[in-house]
């Protein structure tokens, strides 16, 4: 991996049309500007992450009964805790298949 | 009142009101915009995110002080700007907003998305997965660490 030393302010160009601007540095954060083509993704890494642990989180729902046995493993407190929109947001009736 | 064919629970029934706008979609789903949260008695207090537009798109949830009492909420203010959020304070969760953590069944055993969770406006139902890349939260936390000690 390439390291370059940058001063607030400094930019770094990437090839004829990338353009990474240091704009901010603070104590434990740097704000970076990043000019890029519109077709170029620009994210950062725990966005990318978070899309594919999505991905994965979206495979078919399993069985209720598998989904029971997991609930009856969560601390006992945890089922005395009611959902916030409770009132009205929520169906109560829906049947999983299983 | 409109009724949602979907793969895991048949036909639903749902009001307009109920269903959560994600006006970004989520990360990976951009293009899914909008999900109607349903509960199963049987699985209380999973929430399951039925997407309106992708029958096979559903998400299991759980409410994310569940699986974290102390769960403190950062929603950044690109987030913010997506809730259109215009209070003076921070969100917070059960009095504004609801905020949900992912499920992902794991071989390993489940494991929950604390680093991005869902946050809904509870007065709108604008939403959106709410990345925390300040925090120190996990998008893989184990719901059950191994060297737990089993509940009997």
């Amino acid at each position: 991996m390439l390291m370059m030393s940058r001063r607030q302010g400094e930019t770094i160009l990437i090839g004829d049309d990338v353009e990474i601007v240091i704009a901010h540095i603070g104590r434990s954060r740097v704000k970076v500007g990043i000019r890029a083509p519109r077709q170029t993704t620009v994210i950062a890494q725990e966005v990318k992450l978070v899309g594919d642990e999505n991905r994965a989180a979206a495979a078919q729902a399993p069985p209720v009964a598998v989904l029971r046995a997991l609930l009856a493993q969560l601390q006992p407190a945890a089922h005395t805790l009611r959902l916030p929109s409770d009132e009205g947001s929520v169906r109560q009736d829906a049947g999983t298949k299983t | 009142m409109p009724v949602l064919e979907t793969n895991n629970f048949g036909a639903i029934s749902f009001t307009l009101e109920s269903v959560f706008e994600f006006p970004r979609g989520l990360p990976g789903f951009e293009e899914r915009r909008r999900f109607v949260p349903v509960q199963n008695p049987q699985t209380a207090p999973i929430v399951f995110l039925q997407s309106l537009e992708e029958p096979s798109l559903c998400f299991i949830t759980l409410p994310i002080l569940v699986v974290d009492p102390l769960y403190r909420l950062q929603v950044m203010e690109q987030d913010l700007d997506v809730l259109s959020w215009r209070a003076a304070h921070p969100p917070r969760i059960g009095e504004d907003v609801l905020c949900l953590a992912v499920l992902s069944m794991r071989e390993s055993g489940p494991t929950a998305n604390l680093l991005a969770p869902v946050v809904v406006d509870l007065i709108s139902h604008r939403a959106v997965q709410a990345v925390a890349p300040e925090s120190d939260y996990s998008y893989q936390h184990a719901l059950f660490p191994r060297e737990a000690a089993p509940c009997s």
